[in-house]
């Protein structure tokens, strides 16, 4: 039945590959499923460093690296029994876990990460509007973490969703309209025609106030600390998610770095240039695409470690004083971040689109 | 709006052995009711079927985990007050030494429990480890970790065991550097004053009023320590300050404590410079004579008040423990009215209360 189905969907054999690559290894499932077993790994053994703890010690190949530790905690919680609570509403209760996970790897379909050398881009889904479907795939984010919140019919569980709605939901405003002046520089909704812009200079040159915006209003979106008001154990016990257990568990936390993977994708290709950088001789012989993807990920994971030391050195804030600066200091940046890019359009047009 | 009940605790990542009954208004908390008694273990009727001498580790789990040698002071100075015992000169260097290395013991873990409060979790860490240091110290001193059994009726069970001196004094000036590193990263963290700076005020005249004891009470500012006012052991021959705050706020309330472990430091040094030679304990008779005494000691968390009623045999018939983790629990449902949901944990944690103290 393989060898049809490539000729339902239009394709010659060699695109059918191309696609089934794309879509279950990179940078489909495989990938965000590897990113995020990497970073919980990495977040572990790093913040235990930090805090003067060894982290995570005996599970996996290398002597005191406990590499596999993450694996063998996803095998712990498939085992576990899944508990719905008597009052919740059990279909929403279940559905939550499952558009939770999906709607945060919905977004890596639409991010470039390498261009392929005969034209068109290494990506699962090309749409030259790929950034306003990003941030349409966002703002269904709050509806799901209050549907999940709601049918625990909990009462953490409710100010923990009510408090996730309130911050993404403001937060998307400051976000939106820091992305508008990278919209006005690059003169495009298209994230591969964005990257390229950035070919001679790299927009966090040109916008350091964007992306300080950007990068805060991000983690705000995927709840790290210092604004992890959502999850505050010492306020809600674990906010939205408390009261899940077993694999709806393991998902919700997947789900999260999913979020990671595609929040530091995104902020890759607006301010970092994506893929863009020197070719890598050993990589460029076997494809330029994997030079390029080579460049793409060491920019992630720059930017992880900058999201995940976060957590390491600041106390988190409160939810009313996140507020007030995503309405009172960020949207101000933003517009501010416009009205630089308008008023300087001169000096950076022969630099963005050449001349 | 309608008003929820909310109840936090016994079994919530940041009350202890506690529950509270939060009336909550969207995110306001109106009124805070706190309902203890989860570790109550009833040490004064224990103590009236037990010896004098049998009460020893009895009474030291009062408040056992974080401050027992400054618990047990106050007993002891109560018992030697009735027996009207001079205790010898090196046995109160001694005593004075456990006690204060017990005090930093203790700020060190209210500091973490603190930054735990406010989601910081590498403070968590760092003071603990150095609290395992002064642990570690305690343990050659007295032969254990956290419940000592070490000074008693008359004097120290042990004396200091060789080296002991210079590894102290080693170790101090270790802490005393170190504490640099905690106010960089917690004290003087812009995010940490957003969260703490004035937040639970408790003005002086309240905290007066609603008998707040200890550091709290030195946190808004008024100065009192009874090691000052009414100096016990050899406290009087020791020179150090009283560390007090200026608005009373959460964030005072923790920086009284990094203050106190200098002081504590401080004496710990005068002390190992100073202390005679001689002998550590007195031997004296199993029996306490008729009578009624009352003596408060500066322990960790504040004034600790025993009130002895001896009748003349081997048991006290009447113990009452006076813990300061009580009388600072009356200002939680004051400081938590009309306050952000968020701000509950940090002011409870910056009162730094011990249920299992509280409940005796």
């Amino acid at each position: 039945m393989i060898g049809l189905e490539f000729l339902i969907l239009g394709l010659d054999f060699p695109q059918f590959i191309e696609l089934v690559l794309k879509v279950l290894i990179f940078p489909g499932l495989a990938f965000p499923l590897l990113f995020a077993i990497i970073v919980i790994w990495f977040e572990r053994k790093f913040l235990a460093r930090i805090m003067l703890r060894i982290g995570p010690l005996h599970i996996g190949p290398f002597n005191r690296t406990g590499l596999l530790q993450p694996i063998a905690d996803f095998i712990k919680l498939i085992q576990k029994e899944i508990i719905v609570p008597d009052n919740a509403h059990k279909l929403i209760y279940n559905l939550a876990p499952i558009m939770a996970a999906l709607v945060a790897s919905l977004s890596v379909a639409f991010i470039p990460y390498a261009p392929k050398p005969g034209g068109g881009y290494w990506m699962i889904f090309y749409t030259p509007f790929s950034l306003l479907v990003i941030l349409a795939i966002f703002t269904a984010r709050p509806f799901i973490i209050i549907a999940a919140g709601w049918a625990s019919n909990s009462k953490y569980c409710t100010i923990g969703a009510l408090r996730a709605a309130l911050q993404l939901l403001s937060y998307e405003v400051p976000l939106a309209l820091s992305l508008a002046s990278i919209v006005i520089m690059s003169g495009t909704f298209d994230l591969a025609k964005i990257v390229e812009a950035q070919s001679s200079i790299w927009f966090i040159i040109l916008q350091p106030i964007g992306f300080i915006v950007v990068l805060i209003g991000m983690m705000t979106e995927i709840a790290r600390r210092p604004f992890d008001i959502p999850f505050a154990e010492q306020e809600v016990v674990f906010g939205w998610p408390t009261e899940y257990t077993g694999t709806q568990f393991a998902l919700i936390m997947v789900s999260e770095y999913f979020d990671l993977c595609a929040v530091t994708s995104l902020i890759t290709v607006f301010f970092l240039g994506g893929w863009s950088g020197p070719a890598i001789p050993l990589l460029n012989d076997i494809s330029p695409i994997l030079s390029g993807i080579f460049w793409f990920l060491l920019k992630m994971a720059i930017l992880t470690v900058i999201i995940i030391m976060g957590r390491g050195i600041f106390p988190r804030v409160r939810i009313d004083q996140l507020l007030d600066a995503g309405w009172t200091i960020g949207i101000p940046l933003a517009i501010l971040q416009i009205s630089i890019t308008l008023l300087t359009a001169q000096w950076w047009l022969p630099l963005v689109r050449g001349g | 709006m309608s008003i929820m009940k909310l109840s936090i605790g016994p079994q919530h990542p940041i009350s202890a052995h506690f529950r509270f009954l939060l009336d909550v208004d969207g995110d306001v908390v109106l009124k805070l009711e706190p309902d203890v008694g989860y570790t109550h273990r009833g040490i004064e009727k224990l103590a009236e079927k037990r010896t004098y001498l049998q009460n020893l580790p009895v009474i030291e789990r009062v408040n056992s985990y974080c401050d027992s040698a400054g618990t047990m002071l106050g007993y002891l100075e109560v018992i030697e007050e009735l027996m009207g015992l001079e205790v010898p000169e090196r046995a109160k260097y001694l005593r004075v030494i456990a006690a204060e290395l017990n005090r930093i013991a203790s700020h060190l873990y209210a500091a973490s429990l603190f930054s735990v409060a406010t989601g910081l979790e590498t403070m968590l860490m760092w003071p603990i480890n150095d609290r395992e240091l002064i642990l570690d110290l305690l343990e050659r001193l007295t032969g254990q970790r956290i419940t000592y059994t070490y000074q008693t009726i008359g004097g120290v069970r042990f004396d200091m065991p060789d080296g002991f001196k210079e590894e102290a004094l080693k170790r101090l000036d270790y802490l005393e550097k170190r504490t640099e590193d905690y106010y960089k990263m917690l004290l003087w963290n812009h995010t940490f004053h957003m969260r703490t700076k004035k937040v639970g005020i408790l003005r002086p005249s309240d905290a007066i009023k609603l008998g707040v004891v200890g550091p709290n009470l030195r946190a808004s500012g008024v100065k009192v320590d009874v090691r000052k006012d009414e100096p016990y052991e050899v406290y009087d021959r020791f020179d150090f300050s009283i560390p007090t705050g200026k608005n009373g706020d959460s964030y005072d309330r923790l920086e009284v404590r990094f203050k106190e472990v200098g002081q504590s430091i401080n004496i710990l040094r005068q002390a190992l410079k100073d202390i005679p030679k001689g002998p550590i304990k007195k031997w004296v008779p199993p029996i306490v004579p008729k009578g009624e005494a009352y003596t408060r000691v500066e322990a960790a968390r504040g004034e600790f008040g025993y009130h002895l009623i001896g009748d003349g045999s081997m048991k006290p018939y009447r113990l009452k423990i006076s813990p300061p983790s009580f009388r600072n629990l009356i200002a939680l449902p004051h400081l938590c009215q009309n306050i952000p949901l968020a701000d509950v944990p940090i002011i409870y944690i910056s009162l730094d209360l011990i249920p299992m103290d509280v409940d005796r």
